[in-house]
């Protein structure tokens, strides 16, 4: 149910990263979801496409991991350079 | 492509939040409680219960949230300590922010017993630390005894569970003993308490809990450590 307000929180934490390192964009951001961390992960893949579509963070990808404890956390970024991009379907702006 | 680690909560800044609030009550001696539970359970009758018990010296204070309406404050703060409702507006569960914020309207010197009853649901809650003490979830006899097994997120960063309306045990089918037993194998070390509002059974156990909570929380400052700020 809390899934939108997780996803919110890791696209802020992205758009924080992001700022720290111009000229580079972030591709894929890794979480760690935790079973007993009451986090569903179907759900907050839903979520967190829904916050991306469109915005200057698309296209980004969510890699999700999973644990036996409580973990919410995460665990990494990768970045790529900015430069022309290759994909036929990219449509947004991004400067 | 770089790949960059980030070792850091996803819920960070409400971890920052609340990292500050426990800092606070910890200084001023302010025992915090954050009760979780499904709606209906009794969460509110239980603080009634709790509150209408309690002396003006425990200085007591309650924040106490919904998604809408302030149903619950009305009816908390017949007791004689300060109430504050936080409606969330459609959020499913309290954040620190929220407490931070709720907080601003009090002066913290008059409160020595901070009950917070979170929005009644037993998912969400679990993953937003509001800088408590401990979390209480309390679960009704009314609710099936796999609960624990449901939402094991709640019943694992719990301290403690109450199980309620502990009267109406006789007329519905939950095996109370397979329900301690669930509690206790998602959280071995969980404290089990049975209560009834309306009879009253079980609220002196409770109510010896809550004591031995608060004799255990003293102001920092008392101690060899200078008061900060």
């Amino acid at each position: 149910m809390h899934e939108m307000g997780i996803a919110s929180s890791i696209l802020d934490a992205v758009r924080k990263e992001a700022a720290l390192r111009p000229g580079m964009r972030v591709a894929k951001v890794g979480v760690r979801l935790g079973e007993l961390g009451g986090v569903d992960t179907e759900s907050l893949r839903f979520c967190f496409d829904a916050l991306v579509l469109e915005t200057e963070l698309e296209p980004l990808e969510l890699a999700i991991e999973t644990s036996s404890d409580d973990a919410l956390d995460l665990t990494y970024l990768e970045l790529e350079e900015y430069g022309p991009r290759t994909t036929a379907t990219q449509s947004t702006e991004r400067e | 492509m770089d790949r960059v680690p980030l070792q850091r909560k996803v819920l960070s800044e409400n971890d920052r939040i609340a990292a500050l609030l426990r800092e606070e009550f910890s200084r001023r001696g302010i025992l915090c409680l954050n009760f979780i539970s499904s709606p209906g359970s009794g969460k509110t009758s239980l603080l009634e219960r709790t509150l209408a018990a309690l002396p003006p010296s425990s200085r007591a204070a309650v924040l106490t949230g919904d998604i809408q309406t302030d149903n619950d404050a009305r009816r908390l703060s017949r007791y004689g300590f300060p109430v504050q409702q936080i409606t969330t507006a459609g959020a499913c569960h309290l954040d620190a922010r929220m407490i931070e914020r709720a907080l601003g309207a009090w002066n913290l010197d008059s409160i020595g017993l901070l009950l917070i009853e979170n929005v009644g649901n037993l998912v969400c809650p679990a993953s937003y630390d509001l800088g408590e003490d401990a979390k209480v979830v309390v679960l009704s006899v009314t609710e099936g005894e796999d609960k624990p097994l449901k939402y094991p997120a709640t019943f694992f960063k719990s301290r403690a569970v109450i199980f309620n309306k502990i009267d109406l045990l006789p007329y519905v089918p939950l095996d109370l003993e397979l329900a301690k037993q669930n509690a206790r194998s998602v959280h071995p070390g969980i404290e089990i308490i049975e209560t009834s509002c309306t009879t009253g059974h079980g609220l002196d156990v409770w109510r010896s809990w809550l004591a031995r909570a608060i004799s255990g929380k003293s102001p920092r400052s008392v101690g060899s450590v200078p008061a900060a700020r």
